[in-house]
């Protein structure tokens, strides 16, 4: 058993033609040649050198012959296993089938006012369990929230890391920063499951060192790779769909030809978080329809290359609380990314931007999964679902189909039940007290935190493996000045709040 | 003013209009050559990047139109500000302000945006780059003279580096002399207001605002 997802019946939607599919990789192939990128990682510097890139050790600029990239992106695989500590639990990425993940939120968010705020431990614990009960989240995205209330700035992630491999069985992530991931690797090693490295890239057409070392890492423990793009169109990325899909083509492949020169064969997937500028306020325009048609002709490119491609900007929105605008950005992305072919779709529990996450919103996340999902299953035309005979027995009024077998065998597979819309009618929904989506999906959130167990838990040896690397890190950063004296003392009071100092 | 100067003054000003770099630097040489005030042919490019500003405010015109004409009056700045200094001429400024991202954070478009949306509101702005140090912020405080500090940090992880630098400007005994602004996605009011910054804005057009009601040049 694994977590593959959904299948996809037909086709993958196609937005541009084949040639211009060959124009984009030709004009990826340019800039990588000719612009080159800049990457701060002397030891990447000197593979590229040894493999026939030209590397300016001044400046730190690679220009990569084009035969070298695209021998690289030849030897990926176009599908790949990730290990987890409970084997139903392992994920399967790539070829036809799409999964769905959580996209995360730095805050919980207070779902009648909007307002945002640091989650404590146990409400970043209840959202990774009900993360990890929703049938439709594949695998788990490096936070759900940026760490909780008393942590410093720079073990937020790794204590949350720690959380999410001892409430969840399902695969989950790490970033590079501060060489976290050193730290976090070791934690999955020591109870048996794989988890991905998160390579970024900075745009425009740079690598940063930490970065970098995490393709160094993931080669060394033979974990799979994520490699996150996060362009700015219209500022650090250009405003046109076609030439920001190129400029950040050329940022994300330095990275898979670093990691098939360390580990050939090895298990590569791209994330884009390709996000329009609002050219009002600076910031990114989530949900916006740029996102779709960027995904789509992404998509379609790096089928060509046969590596699983991971739809992100696809779980963001720019609206503060839950409601219609959220439910629009988040679906009409997700459901372009997964008709054209993403591996992979961000969609669960964000509501705001990355900055607020809710778990009633994964809840309902999960019937948007649901009904993407049984669309890409596409539909049967055979004698069965043509169902001609039955049509002309059953012949005009009074005749209907309710009572016929085929109905009883085929209505169910047709559609989705949706667990938190509400499908009343209207006496029933104001006599049942006019209850909303939100109001079911709070229900059934409630109903998953009372009765879901992880399987299996933790042991008491695994636990205290996970602690021992923390205490190990824990004094790494303080040692190197990345938690400060106050942030220490907090740190301090927090553990021993928690029995944990 | 003859019809030449008065010709070459309306280049000036189209130069901005059409965020033409080159034709800026082209005319506000030329505008020296022909004798007109250095100081003089700077207001042009400061009435007209108002004018875009405003057109701004009212949905007109957009941030790419902003960071061109920007760009633009950047093309003509350097020709005029040597020719002032020859002249030993005044030019009036809004302030000045040492920008930059702070340390172990490489993101430089919303700090650029703040600088150059700074520029054209008429500060004097000494844009230090990505990833910087507290005692470099420091250093160019001392050395600008300047009236207020603007960090940015988009990420969680960087954000306390803003704190470090206000711990520094109280070390060195110089907090009381300059405002603090700070910003960045990550960045919260209440954040900023913990740290002990003078003040805080989510948007670039809203931290020029900012700066101008920080050093009291508010509209």
């Amino acid at each position: 058993m694994a977590l593959r997802g959904f299948l996809r019946g037909f086709k993958p939607f196609e937005l541009i033609s084949e040639n211009q599919v060959e124009q984009i990789h030709e004009g990826t192939l340019d800039v990588l040649a000719k612009a080159g990128v800049k990457i701060y990682n002397d030891e990447a510097l000197n593979v590229f050198k040894k493999n026939g890139c030209a590397v300016d050790f001044d400046t730190n600029l690679v220009c990569f012959p084009p035969a070298l990239v695209e021998d690289c992106l030849r030897r990926c695989p176009s599908s790949f296993r990730v290990k987890s500590r409970n084997p139903d639990h392992d994920l399967v990425l790539g070829l036809d089938h799409t999964v769905f993940f959580n996209f995360p939120g730095r805050d919980i968010v207070d779902l009648s006012t909007g307002d945002s705020r640091t989650a404590t431990r146990q409400e970043y614990i209840d959202l990774v369990r009900v993360l990890d009960a929703l049938p439709t989240v594949h695998f788990l995205n490096n936070y759900p929230y940026f760490g909780y209330q008393g942590i410093p700035e720079n073990m937020k992630e790794m204590e949350g890391a720690a959380i999410r491999l001892a409430h969840s069985t399902k695969v989950t992530m790490e970033i590079a920063n501060n060489d976290i991931d050193r730290f976090t690797f070791r934690m999955a090693k020591a109870i048996g499951t794989e988890i991905f490295a998160n390579p970024n890239t900075s745009s425009p057409l740079t690598c940063y060192t930490d970065q970098t070392n995490a393709c160094f890492l993931a080669a060394e423990y033979d974990l799979p790779s994520m490699i996150w793009d996060g362009a700015t169109t219209g500022s650090t990325a250009p405003a046109s769909v076609a030439g920001a899909v190129i400029s950040g083509n050329a940022e994300v492949i330095p990275y898979i030809v670093l990691l098939q020169l360390l580990r050939p064969g090895a298990r590569v997937a791209v994330a884009n978080l390709v996000l329009p500028q609002n050219m009002k306020t600076g910031a990114p325009a989530f949900g916006d329809i740029s996102v779709s048609l960027h995904l789509a002709a992404y998509n379609q490119v790096w089928r060509r290359y046969g590596i699983p491609m991971v739809a992100s900007s696809s779980g963001v929105s720019n609206a503060k609380v839950i409601g219609f605008q959220l439910a629009y950005e988040k679906t009409i992305p997700s459901l372009i990314a997964a008709i054209s072919g993403s591996s992979a779709v961000q969609i669960h529990s964000s509501v705001y931007g990355e900055i607020s996450a809710h778990p009633v919103q994964a809840v309902l996340d999960d019937d948007i999964a649901n009904m993407i999902g049984r669309f890409l299953g596409g539909i049967e035309v055979d004698e069965d679902s043509m169902a001609v005979d039955m049509i002309n027995e059953v012949g005009p009024i009074p005749g209907h189909f309710l009572g016929q077998a085929h109905t009883r065998r085929w209505w169910s597979r047709e559609q989705v039940m949706t667990k938190s819309a509400d499908r009343l009618t209207y006496p029933e929904w104001k006599n049942g007290g006019k209850k909303t989506d939100v109001d079911y999906a709070r229900e059934r959130m409630e109903e998953i935190l009372s009765s879901h167990r992880v399987e299996p838990p933790l042991t008491d040896g695994e636990q205290g493996e996970i602690e021992k690397i923390l205490k190990e890190a824990r004094e790494h950063f303080r040692k190197n000045d990345l938690i400060s004296s106050a942030e220490w003392s907090e740190y301090m009071k927090t553990l021993k709040e928690e029995g944990r100092a | 003013m003859t019809d030449e100067q008065k010709g070459i003054l309306d280049k000036l000003r189209k130069a901005i209009f059409e965020y033409n770099a080159e034709l800026a630097r082209v005319s506000a040489q030329k505008a020296i050559e022909l004798g007109i005030g250095p100081v003089e042919a700077m207001n042009v490019m400061t009435v007209a990047i108002r004018e875009i500003g405003e057109a701004f405010g009212t949905g007109e015109l957009w941030l790419p139109d902003l960071i061109g004409a920007s760009d633009a009056m950047q093309g003509a700045t350097p020709v005029l500000e040597e020719e002032i200094r020859k002249q030993g001429a005044h030019r009036e400024i809004l302030g000045k302000v040492v920008a930059g991202t702070v340390f172990g954070d490489i993101h430089n478009i919303g700090k650029t945006m703040v600088t150059t949306l700074l520029t054209a509101a008429g500060f004097e702005v000494d844009d230090l780059g990505v990833s910087i140090k507290a005692d470099a912020f420091i250093e160019a405080v001392q050395k600008n003279e300047a009236d207020l500090v603007a960090m940015s940090a988009l990420m969680t992880t960087t954000m306390t580096e803003q704190e470090k630098v206000i711990e520094s400007l109280k070390s060195k005994g110089i907090r009381e002399r300059v405002k603090v602004m700070v910003g960045g996605a990550a960045v919260t009011e209440e954040f900023a207001g913990d740290i002990g910054a003078d003040g805080y804005d989510p948007t670039a057009p809203g931290a020029v605002q900012l700066a101008e009601r920080l050093l009291g040049k508010g509209k």
